[in-house]
């Protein structure tokens, strides 16, 4: 051991002389890249005493980084509700759209407008849900979500957000990567790439699904885009191998692992003593921290041993894939330092082509799927001290039209709206969000924002705002310029930080 | 201590003064090399492409010495202290002092910008610009050269650039790499995969002096040589065997990596590969694979989501294609051009839709189907599509051949369903298919009737007795024809034939049916086609034909989606997308190509036959460099200039310019853009078969190995690591070709919406093929592929950045595919090796590494052996589980000690020595 401290201090030495992974710090002239090397050095600093201490998270691309200021948000848990769900049935109460229920959409209002199955003038579709005001704040909440309605003064409504996208892939692929085309990295992948992890046995960047799909754009909606592969979310899964290829064979106990890690680990020693490569060290780390990812992920994917009062909390069911199951582990994750936390649930898009999406009766079932365990989620991570620290963060890729489809210009069978860009609301919570605040106002029937309009580009700016970024200096270079995920746009939303 | 301040600064004058005299004598600043890296580093950000502040911009010539804003010229040739542009630079009011915000230049750099002014302030172009006709090889005085051979350490003539730029460094070429890891390094280069012990052996005792050549030429010349280097191509060409976006179904394309594969081994000439793909299809009476190749555009993703706009993904793959052929051929940044002129590179907003009107021609459009395709019919349809066109011939008709011909293979011009508008009481189902119910219609705006005698339908109805009515102008115009509906089992092609008419019209179409029920489209309609049909004649051989014809194209065979021009008829206009916005339509360009590279070739014609012939011109610039660069990148892990995908002003300043120009030069000029006589020479050179071992000097003054001092090393490909494991465990399948294959995946993989596909693992050998014949799917590839940095495909890579983490330790130690291969691997090793352990492993760990190990190793691979050698004799049932043995196989009394050998064969399959090329 005490030679593989002697080699490592050597690496670090090396590392500070040559940057091996090239475009991990290439010279970006304000971008993280500079911040990433500055950290670096420190640590390489703090390591090179004569402590000898082995700190194998110096080779670790993931080392945790500093961001540009010191940021509110240590962490960030992301729910998607993938298929877009409703806000005329959840948050943004429109009485007026009750009052035009059936009456045919003004003309005016489709002027210039595309929509994805919209054809000809369709009908106004009033609230399928009853609204009443909750909390300090009187925030209007649905009789959908009568848990959630009692955590209202913790969160920050945003309702007036609007996208450019109105397919399910572009839009999905818009909120997280704030580009509807392929190629970018999405926040995740900014996230860890930004601040790295606190936690080295864990992945930085976590994706869990539920609602049986995959979310429509796949898994290039937590892809890293130009970013090293390193910083793309890693999806642990309720079945199977939580993380792919975790578990040992059959056959291979942990004990014959650690023989076979320290054999590779102790060629490949050698290897370096030939080649002075430091790749070659970098490899003998990530062996390391392979093994004690092996146990530290089926640990922290195990919510069996969680007190029955929690379960009762988010309403879980070990062993099977909930999005309730989701939440709890979204809190484990967290504690445990993982940098960024995505779910996925998936099952949102209420056309009323069958019971299943319509409107009146799928949609209820799955704002009772999600109820609990997202309000769960802000009561448990509040009463463990996390939520201060911790980003929440609520919504679809778009929202939902306040008129009621007519698919191929003909009535469906169940009520649905089509998709809609104009108008829907994201709420976010803890990790410096304001509590209680509702910013953004839709007109009368919700068709779109008439004050506070907030762009995905803006929602962007806002959590890296939180993290302690800077979004116009949060940069990487590719292919001769620098890249932000705000792209060219985007503005704090002052009101809610 | 004073004494030492004394001498120090004496030193210090001396090489002042040094440093001035030599300066006075300098040569005059130059624009590239001196005064274009200040600007771009301090100035273009807001005086350039994008921003042009005060009215001031410094990318183009005559915009530095235009009036700006104050009415003035900022630069005043020949008089630096009046030039404004050199009084912001040292102003003391911080509102006037520039670059605004920032901290001021250094002295060095202003007096470079003031003498560059006050020498007139001529201005140049970049190095990528202009390529040199000539490059003199920098031979120093030598005795052997006298004697007409090499001086020591160097082997051809790019070992003279190497050494001239070593030498400046004071670095030297290392000792050449041992024989075995020579051979190991060329096999892994040039055909992917690693040499056997006995071609090793044979390569070891062969001392003659052409040994290495001949290796060379052999491994140019073996088919796995085109399987290597197609896996390459791949990236750039962003293959996948899906469309990509939500739906991402499949799409049957590997025809052109087939393709590609021969293109390589066949050792097309570059030039004629580049014009094949990009427009094979414009090529005289283009040939089966020189549409097949076309299909390298058609690797753009297609949307497939239900209410999506056709004519934005559309144009989304157009721009796409443009982007692609700049950073594939050109080394391009061109998408910057996209909204706003380039930041950096001398290219004009307006000139991007230019290159895009050479794209925006093509019959592509989004569709579900992926039209167009080619149609490779079966042996017998194609000699009735042959007995066809012969009696055309008889009939004399050239242009009906033609087009005849162009149909039955890609049903191709035809009018796509989205194409309809004015629907009434009918819809454009999940924006793809028009489905128009009783009584209701549409409209096909601005049809050419010229000609036209004959209209196609491909359509699909249960109903029987429904009739589309086809009318000229208006919905009361003349009636053209009455189309027949037949019910259909799925979809077919019917024929109607239409009165002969002239000009351009709008077609109106009235659909009935008075069985449909109130709700019900009366068909569903994918496509409309227009056509100039057989000479009418009575004789029965016509009616033969036609009936030839119709079945011909109503039969469903393999295809490859291709590019296929749009006839005149069809010609879309391109217009500048103001700030990029397709919805913006600025003014309309025609298709030219950039000013500041080579002119179009004279007598090109102006489309995109003639946008891949400048490309491949000897003038452009770019081109030979881009692929030299590249290759060589390929082989050394960098490129001579970096980042790959950018060769302009953004790239990172290099030494080895004068090299690359040398062997761009020599590849146009005497290689005949030969890519494996690039190689070749390549690999040839002492440079590449020096040892890669570092040492302690060289890591201090080059750790990144830019002046290659030694040889490369660096981590294989996800397919390369796969393909090696499969092939040293007597695995890996030899079959080429075909499908591409689904080996091993965790279940659970794949879970996309709405996609009725899966994961089916394949049988047999097709488990263990090659990598680049894996079925890519781009919303959810191949695992173990992404955990080593592959590309999912969506858009081209150039540069895979090579990442180390615990996911890819996890991949090689526990996926099983990579354990079966260690069982394969455990058994030859004992069948092959002979004698204790330690001489077994010793056996494998050379088959593996193809040299022998050091005792150190042999120690710790041993001791791994008997530790689970132990740990299998106390459990007996786990070996079992580890074997994955059946009962009669576990009753063996090798049991445990083979899977002891397992667990070696495990660890020997993750050292970072196999896992590397060095």
């Amino acid at each position: 051991m005490k030679d593989l401290n002697k080699l490592f201090r050597e690496l670090q030495q090396q590392k500070l002389q040559a940057v091996t992974r090239r475009h991990f710090l290439k010279d970006c002239v304000a971008g993280v890249g500079s911040i990433a090397l500055a950290s670096f050095l420190a640590s390489c600093g703090g390591n090179s005493g004569s402590s000898g201490a082995i700190d194998l998270n110096a080779l670790n691309p993931l080392v945790p980084k500093s961001p540009h200021f010191p940021g509110k948000a240590k962490s960030v848990i992301y729910l998607h509700m993938a298929g877009a769900p409703s806000q005329l049935e959840l948050f943004d109460y429109k009485p007026v759209l009750q009052t035009l229920h059936n009456q045919p959409c003004p003309e005016s209002l489709l002027a210039g407008k595309t929509f994805a199955f919209i054809r000809g003038i369709p009908k106004m579709l009033g609230p399928q849900a009853a609204f009443k005001q909750y909390g300090q704040s009187g925030a209007w909440v649905s009789d959908h979500l009568p848990h959630f309605s009692k955590v209202v003064d913790d969160v920050s409504f945003l309702k007036a957000v609007h996208s450019d996208q109105f397919n399910h892939g572009p839009a999905q692929m818009f909120m997280q990567t704030g580009s509807a085309r392929l190629g970018r990295p999405s926040i995740g992948s900014w996230v860890t790439y930004g601040l790295g992890s606190e936690n080295s046995n864990l992945p930085g960047f976590v994706v869990l699904t539920s609602g049986g799909k995959t979310p429509d754009a796949g898994k290039s909606v937590w892809g890293s885009g130009f970013l090293p592969s390193v910083y793309q979310g890693v999806q642990c899964r309720s079945k199977g191998d939580p993380v792919i290829y975790l578990a040992d064979p059959e056959g291979m106990s942990r004990d014959l692992k650690r023989h076979a890690i320290d054999a590779i680990n102790d060629v490949n020693k050698e290897e370096y003593n030939t080649y002075k490569d430091p790749e070659t060290l970098s490899r003998i780390a990530q062996y390391e921290m392979a093994y004690k990812m092996q146990v530290a992920v089926p640990e922290v994917m195990d919510i069996s041993q969680e007190p029955a009062h929690i379960h009762e909390l988010y309403g879980t069911e070990p062993g099977k894939e909930s999005f309730a199951n989701n939440c709890l582990l979204a809190r484990k994750l967290v504690e445990q330092g993982v940098r960024y936390v995505q779910l996925f649930d998936w099952g949102w898009d209420s056309h009323g082509t069958n019971a299943s999406d319509s409107i009146d009766l799928g949609f209820r079932n799955k704002c009772r799927e999600i109820d609990r365990p997202m309000t769960a989620l802000i009561m448990d991570l509040k009463q463990r001290g996390l939520l201060d620290e911790t980003l929440v963060v609520w919504g679809g890729e778009f929202g939902r039209t306040p008129m009621q489809e007519n698919r191929d210009n003909s009535d469906m069978p169940f009520l649905g709206r089509d998709h809609h860009t104009d108008a829907y609301t994201i709420w976010m919570a803890g990790g410096g969000v304001k509590k209680g605040v509702t910013y953004g106002e839709t007109d009368e029937i919700g068709f779109t924002g008439v004050s506070g309009r907030s762009s995905v580009h803006d929602v962007h700016a806002t959590m890296l705002h939180l993290l302690g970024f800077d979004h116009e200096k949060f940069t990487y270079e590719f292919q001769g310029r620098p890249f932000r995920l705000t792209d060219v746009e985007g503005n704090l939303i002052s009101a809610i930080v | 201590m004073k004494k030492k301040v004394v001498v120090v600064s004496i030193l210090l004058s001396v090489i002042v003064a040094v440093g001035l005299l030599t300066f006075q004598q300098e040569n005059p600043v130059d624009f590239s090399a001196d005064v274009k890296p200040i600007l771009n580093k301090h100035c273009i950000t807001c005086h350039g492409g994008v921003k042009k502040n005060g009215g001031f911009s410094l990318l183009f010539e005559n915009e530095a010495f235009a009036k700006t804003e104050s009415g003035q010229s900022a630069i005043i040739k020949g008089d630096a202290d009046h030039s404004e542009f050199i009084k912001r630079l040292t102003s003391d009011d911080p509102e006037l002092r520039m670059p605004y915000n920032a901290p001021m230049l250094h002295d060095d750099e202003i007096d470079i910008l003031k003498r560059w002014i006050n020498e007139g302030a001529k201005w140049g172009e970049h190095w990528a610009y202009t390529l040199p006709e000539k490059v003199e090889v920098p031979k120093p005085f030598s005795f052997a050269s006298l004697l007409g051979m090499n001086p020591s350490g160097i082997s051809n003539n790019i070992d003279y650039f190497i050494q001239d730029k070593l030498k400046e460094k004071d670095l030297s070429f290392s000792k050449e790499a041992d024989k075995e890891t020579l051979l190991r390094r060329l096999y892994l280069d040039i055909v992917g995969i690693p040499p056997s012990l006995s071609e090793l052996q044979s390569f070891v005792k062969d001392t003659r002096e052409e040994a290495y050549e001949e290796r060379v030429d052999r491994l140019l010349a073996s088919q796995q040589y085109g399987e290597k280097w197609a896996s390459w191509w791949l990236d750039l060409a962003r293959y996948a065997d899906t469309k990509g976006y939500e739906k991402d179904g499949s799409r049957q394309i590997w025809p052109y990596r087939d393709w590609l594969i021969k293109a390589f081994n066949k050792d097309m000439p570059f030039d004629e590969f580049m014009v094949q793909q990009l427009a094979g299809d414009l090529l005289p009476d283009p040939t089966k694979d020189q549409l097949i190749a076309t299909a390298f555009h058609r690797n753009t993703m297609n949307n497939d989501e239900g209410g999506t706009d056709s004519e934005e993904f559309r144009m989304a793959s157009v721009l796409d294609r443009v982007n692609t052929t700049y950073q594939v051929w050109l080394s391009t940044t061109f998408e910057c051009v996209q909204c706003h002129s380039h930041t950096y590179d001398p290219f004009k907003f307006e000139e991007y839709y230019k290159s895009v009107a050479f794209f925006n021609n093509t019959r592509d459009e989004d569709t579900q189907g992926d039209h167009p395709r080619l149609r490779f019919y079966k042996a017998e349809d194609e000699s009735r599509v042959d007995s066809i066109k012969s009696w055309l011939t008889q009939k004399g008709n050239q242009k009906l051949i033609r087009s005849t011909d162009l149909f039955l293979h890609t049903l191709e011009p035809k009018i796509h369903a989205h194409y309809s508008d004015q629907v009434e009481n009918g819809a454009l189902y999940d924006t793809k298919w028009l489905g128009i119910r009783s009584g209701g219609s549409a409209r096909l705006k601005h049809i050419t009737l010229q000609g036209k005698k004959q209209l196609y339908i491909n359509y699909w109805t249960t109903l029987k007795g429904g009739t589309i009515e086809v009318r000229k102008g208006s919905k009361t115009g003349p009636l053209l024809t009455l189309v027949q509906l037949p019910s259909t089992s799925g979809r077919q092609v019917i024929q109607a034939d239409m009165k002969e008419d002239t000009g351009v019209h709008d077609l109106y179409l009235l659909f009935k049916n008075a069985t449909a029920a109130k709700d019900q489209p009366i068909c569903m309609i994918e496509w409309f086609a227009l056509r100039e049909g057989f000479p009418v004649s009575t004789d029965p051989e016509s009616q033969r034909m036609q009936n030839n014809f119709m079945q011909l194209i109503n039969t469903n065979p393999e295809s490859v989606p291709v590019m296929i021009e749009n006839p005149a008829e069809m010609h879309r206009k391109t217009h500048v997308f103001e700030r990029g916005n397709r919805l913006a339509l600025g003014k309309e360009v025609q298709p030219a190509v950039p000013a500041t590279l080579n002119p179009f070739p004279k007598g090109a014609p102006n489309n995109r036959l003639g946008f891949a012939k400048w490309i491949v011109s000897k003038d452009n610039p770019l081109t030979a460099r881009t692929l030299v660069n590249r290759i060589w990148a390929q082989l050394f892990g960098r490129g001579l200039v970096e980042p790959l995908g950018d060769m302009g002003t953004q790239s990172t300043p290099s030494m080895h310019i004068e090299l690359l120009d040398y062997l761009a030069l020599d590849l146009m000029q005497t290689k005949k853009w030969s890519m494996k006589s690039l190689i070749k020479d390549i690999v040839m050179s002492y440079t590449y078969k020096q040892s890669s071992s570092l040492n302690q000097g060289d890591a201090d003054k080059d750790p990144a190995n830019i002046y290659l001092a030694r040889g490369p090393r660096f981590r294989l490909s996800a397919e390369q690591i796969r393909d090696q494991t499969l092939a040293v465990s007597g695995l890996l399948s030899s079959k080429m070709y075909g499908h591409s294959v689904m080996p091993y995946q965790p279940d659970g993989v794949w879970m996309t919406v709405y996609s009725g596909e899966s994961w089916t693992t394949s049988t047999g050998e097709d488990q263990f093929r090659r990598g680049l014949y894996t079925f890519l799917k781009r919303t959810s590839p191949y695992p173990s592929f992404i955990s080593f940095d592959a590309s999912s495909r969506e858009v081209c890579l150039v540069d895979r950045i090579r990442t180390n983490t615990p996911l890819q330790a996890l991949t090689t130690l526990n996926d099983p595919v990579y354990l079966e291969a260690a069982k394969h691997l455990s058994k030859l090793m004992q069948q092959e090796g002979s004698g204790d352990s330690k001489k077994i492993i010793s056996y494998a760990y050379k088959k593996l590494m193809l040299k022998n190990p050091s005792a150190e190793k042999v120690v710790a691979l041993e001791k791994l052996y008997k530790e689970a050698l132990l740990n299998f004799n106390k459990k007996p049932a786990e070996a079992i589980k580890f074997m994955a043995v059946n009962a009669s196989e576990s009753k063996d009394p090798a049991l445990t000690s083979n899977a002891a050998y397992m667990v070696v064969a495990n660890a020997l399959l993750n050292l970072d020595e196999f896992l590397t090329k060095s």
